[in-house]
């Protein structure tokens, strides 16, 4: 799939739900609003400026520490910069500006040529830079400034060198390295049209702002809602937006924890080369979701399909089909993103299954359900005994009978039951300890006690659940502010009550909302 | 072979001094004399063991007697190993529990923020080893402000840290032993070629130009940022600090060490295929951080050994340490409740005394370099009982000197009650000379002030 194809057939539903009056921009902020703050970037973000100014990969993802998350979320305003952080930003963004090449198109064409006393060449580059790294167009005692980094670098060097220390410069700059989030006065403000653009910019496409985002914002159109929304869907048809939504899904999900896990030789060999084709299908399937269905949150979760990468059809014991293609899994069981064996093997333990877990993750993750541990109850954890004569969750049956525990484990442990015929990794099973497997269990939902026979049913359940989509929309308000914020969750969750499903029971009709709403534009009083 | 130097010392002229064939120990400096009287702690060590710890294995019998079959304490008294018996530097206190956690859905592996935090989830302050090296500028005169090391887990996350900045944000480590080698003393490795020497110098130049731009950007954000940002901003501004003392190029007083050989540790992540090598890589970190403080590029250090599963070391423990051994741990307990299953208590205890094995290394190393009497360390889990993830009655290790602060070669029972362990935060820096009599943040403060008896 071509990056350019990405979002253009899901999002001409979308489009066709905006709105087409364009309502007065507020004028005040919204009851309940978010803390102004300032947002470090995460180590992805940088990483993506990193490679827009240097115009080649780069290695700073990897050689940063890795990121602080709230639940699993990268985008995390108490992030902060630390001492090991600027340290191996200095070390790397050093060995990154040697790579530097002035011949790429982004550069003008003056660049490759120029000699070290070349200012005006010098100007129009780091103007550019600026722009890309500051997500605003720099004043002009800025770039004063960094046209006198140039200068040191050029001498007694050559131009390119005067542009590297300029990238290290911008690269390192609290300018660029936390989003902004203040407004510009000191009682409830909104956002200036700077930050509007750059918010909008790094919560849509993960990218700093293009030109035409910064002359919108630097007009003052961003202040409207509509234009915002525009601007959004202009975005969203742009390549870049899909790694960002992987990773959305990835963190919403919690499957960023797979890559630290381990599974025993007794349940699978080979486990790692196989994670990484976990988690190539998941990213494959988020693709072609947000791709054709704009993100739906009922797509994700009984899609009815999958796109199976090679290594892992014998896993699933499938055919190895095209790369790409869809393939129906629905015969298997897995009929949506909580059959995937990325979900699976990340919520279970090294060696067995872990009902728990599976439970939990969906409580939490999907309903935005709150528990106690056991500890805060005074209850002892008893991890049940290894027994080879009896199934994970005959092993679990304490839960059921214990008064103690009974209160919380008979609602988690009914939800993460249905997984029981898939194993430690994910490969599905039909008996266990030589006895047959009961994938049997329930879920409170919008209200009511529904049985459930499988993992599928549960699925299908959750994928017409209003208590999911509302969900949704909380987990969307978390990655974008950074935080949580129970009280502008429910207020954004309140605002979508009369929303049509294209806009509220799909992930970018939510991030489209969010980004129109008065919620993203403003903030408290400082 | 003690380098006193007011430039940058040259890892050349070092290794030529010692040597190709130049052990680690042998870049020490020389001991010094032995001080007549306790000169006030100094040095801050906080040590992270993972998967709790078996209680019938650790409990020293009468006359602290630590060698008994199956005690996990006993390469403390382990002079073949480790050089000397390091069972008069040792404290084994008994009876804390991670209160500050316990009051704040803070437990289980969680609770390993609350060690040196004594706070919980929701607390802002530092944990006390950034708290003596920012807050009460012990760190000020050193390269780093503090050394913040791990193995097997880099993650800035609830359960995989104990050092936390002013604010509440958990801080990263460093778990790559080249990374800290260079973090620590890549700055002093300057070739003597002369091309070198003024590439060099226009690096130096060029550094300050940029840290002079962005500690001017930093100001001009911070004029418009809320009080609500401080804390995050004076990290920042921490930061800058450091690293101009890094560019600035300050000196050390011993000779640099060798560079490690990265083919001994290919990989060092959990779960990356490091496990094979979290052997080399920890006696690599400790080697190193004691080597920090002895050089004076540091004096706070902390080391978090994350989940020491599936490396192999014993072989007589189960591949999944971690399920197998710690979550199948069966304790009667002080109460004598619960059920009990001494084979599993002998496995966690091998365990245990693998990881003690470690610290007795970072004895060793300090031994080595004289700074033991100065040095405060403390080393413990985030569980006493890790199949209940219980963060009461967790077993902790004191060792060294503490300046005088510490009457060690004991056994300390503060009872079946629970101790809080702000007492022990309150302890530690009272031996820095810091008066106050509270550590931590809870909303039930009563457990925030008080100290141990520890002299």
């Amino acid at each position: 799939m071509t990056s350019a194809r990405i979002f253009c057939g899901s999002l001409i539903a979308l489009a066709l739900g905006c709105g087409n009056v364009e309502p007065t921009p507020s004028e005040r902020a919204p009851e309940r609003s978010l803390e102004p703050a300032l947002r470090r970037l995460s180590t992805a973000e940088i990483d993506t400026t990193a490679q827009r100014l240097t115009g080649s990969v780069s290695n700073l993802a990897r050689a940063l520490p890795p990121d602080a998350r709230q639940s699993d979320y990268s985008r995390n305003v108490a992030q902060s910069v630390d001492s090991l952080l600027l340290g191996q930003l200095f070390d790397e963004s050093r060995s990154a500006t040697e790579r530097l090449d002035l011949s790429l198109p982004q550069f003008p064409p003056c660049a490759p040529t120029a000699l070290a006393s070349d200012r005006a060449c010098a100007e129009t580059i780091v103007t550019q830079l600026a722009r890309w790294a500051f997500r605003r167009s720099a004043s002009a005692s800025e770039i004063e400034r960094l046209l006198g980094l140039f200068t040191l670098g050029a001498e007694g060097a050559d131009f390119k060198s005067g542009i590297a220390l300029v990238v290290r410069g911008l690269l390192g700059s609290p300018k660029f390295l936390y989003a902004t989030t203040l407004g510009s006065g000191t009682g409830a403000t909104r956002l200036t049209n700077e930050e509007l653009g750059s918010e909008l910019s790094l919560l849509i496409s993960g990218d700093p702002p293009d030109n035409e985002l910064i002359t919108a914002a630097s007009r003052g159109e961003l202040v409207s809602g509509l234009e915002r929304e525009r601007q959004a869907l202009r975005l969203l048809q742009m390549g870049q937006a899909r790694y960002l939504y992987r990773r959305f899904v990835q963190e919403w999900l919690g499957l960023v924890a797979l890559d630290g896990l381990a599974k025993s030789s007794q349940v699978i060999s080979g486990f790692p080369a196989l994670r990484d084709a976990m988690v190539d299908e998941t990213n494959e399937f988020v693709d072609d979701v947000f791709s054709h269905q704009a993100g739906s949150v009922a797509a994700l979760l009984v899609g009815g399909y999958s796109i199976v990468p090679e290594p892992l059809a014998g896993f699933y014991g499938i055919q190895p089909t095209a790369p790409g293609a869809r393939v129906n899994l629905t015969g298997l069981g897995r009929v949506g993103i909580l059959q995937q064996a990325s979900f699976l093997a990340t919520f279970a333990h090294e060696s067995e299954s872990a009902p728990v877990l599976r439970g939990k993750a969906i409580l939490t993750r999907l309903l935005c359900l709150d528990f106690p541990k056991p500890t805060d109850l005074g209850v002892d954890i008893v991890f049940p005994p290894a027994d080879a004569t009896a199934t994970t969750r005959e092993r679990y049956g304490r839960h059921a009978t214990d008064p103690a525990c009974r209160g919380c484990h008979a609602t988690l442990d009914g939800v993460g039951f249905v997984f029981e015929n898939f194993d430690a990794a994910g490969k599905l099973r039909t008996s266990e300890s030589g006895r047959p497997i009961d994938t049997s269990g329930s879920v409170q939902l919008d209200g009511r006690l529904l049985s459930l026979t499988d993992s599928a049913a549960l699925s299908s359940a959750l994928a017409n659940s209003e208590q999911v989509r509302q969900c949704a929309a909380r987990q969307v308000v978390r990655f974008a502010a950074g935080k949580s914020d129970a009280s502008v969750e429910q207020a954004f969750v309140e605002s979508l009550k009369h929303e049509s499903l294209e806009r509220r029971a799909t992930f970018l009709g939510l991030f489209l909302e969010f980004v129109k709403s008065d919620w993203f534009a403003w903030r408290k009083p400082q | 072979m003690i380098r006193q130097s007011s430039l940058p010392i040259s890892r050349r002229a070092a290794l030529t001094a010692l040597g190709a064939g130049a052990t680690l120990a042998a870049l020490f400096p020389k001991p010094r004399a032995l001080h007549a009287a306790p000169a006030p702690a100094k040095y801050f060590i906080g040590v992270y063991m993972p998967h709790g710890m078996a209680r019938e294995f650790w409990v020293p019998k009468p006359g602290f007697e630590i060698s008994y079959e199956g005690s996990s304490l006993a390469p403390f008294d382990d002079a073949a190993t480790y050089g000397r018996s390091f069972r008069d530097q040792i404290v084994a206190l008994e009876g804390l529990d991670l209160t500050a956690g316990l009051r704040s859905s803070t437990v289980g592996h969680d609770a390993s923020r609350v060690i040196l935090t004594g706070s919980g989830t929701n607390g802002q302050n530092a944990s006390i080893d950034q708290f003596l090296a920012i807050e009460q500028g012990l760190g000020q005169q050193t390269p780093l402000a503090s050394l913040v090391l791990g193995v097997g887990n880099a993650a800035p996350a609830l359960q995989w840290c104990i050092s936390y900045a002013k604010g509440g944000t958990a801080l990263p480590k460093i778990i790559d032993p080249l990374a800290t080698f260079n973090h620590a003393f890549g700055q002093f490795l300057v070739d003597p070629e002369p091309a070198a020497a003024a590439r060099a110098a226009r690096e130096q130049r060029l550094g300050k130009s940029l840290l002079d731009y962005w500690t001017t950007d930093l100001a001009e954000l911070s004029a418009r940022s809320p009080q609500t940002e401080r804390d995050k901003l004076d990290q920042h501004s921490t930061a800058l600090r450091e690293l101009e003392k890094r560019v600035l190029g300050q000196t050390v007083t011993c000779a640099v060490p060798v560079r490690p050989d990265a083919t001994q540790f290919p990989k060092v992540g959990s779960y990356q295929g490091g496990e094979p090598y979290f052997d080399v890589v920890t006696n690599l970190q400790i080697d190193l951080m004691v080597q920090a403080l002895a050089c004076d590029v540091t004096r706070i250090s902390t080391l978090f050994l994350a989940d020491l599963s599936r490396t192999h070391f014993d072989t007589q423990l189960p591949e999944d340490v971690h399920t197998d051994v710690a979550h199948r741990y069966a304790s009667a307990g002080r109460s004598g409740m619960g059920s009990s299953d001494a084979a599993s208590q002998a496995r966690l205890a091998r365990q245990n005394h693998y990881v003690y094995g470690k610290i007795a290394r970072i004895l060793q190393r300090l031994s080595e370099a004289s700074l033991l009497d100065q040095t405060v360390l403390v080393a413990m889990s985030d569980m006493g009982d890790p199949a209940k993830h219980s963060s009461r009655q967790v077993p902790t290790l004191l060792a060294g000197g503490w300046g005088g602060a510490l009457r060690a070669g004991r056994h300390i029972d503060l009872g079946a009650d629970g101790t809080p362990s702000n007492r022990l935060l309150v302890s530690i820096q009272q031996a820095f000379g810091v008066e106050s009599n509270s550590y931590g943040q809870s909303t039930d403060p009563s457990i925030l002030s008080g100290t141990l008896a520890l002299t």
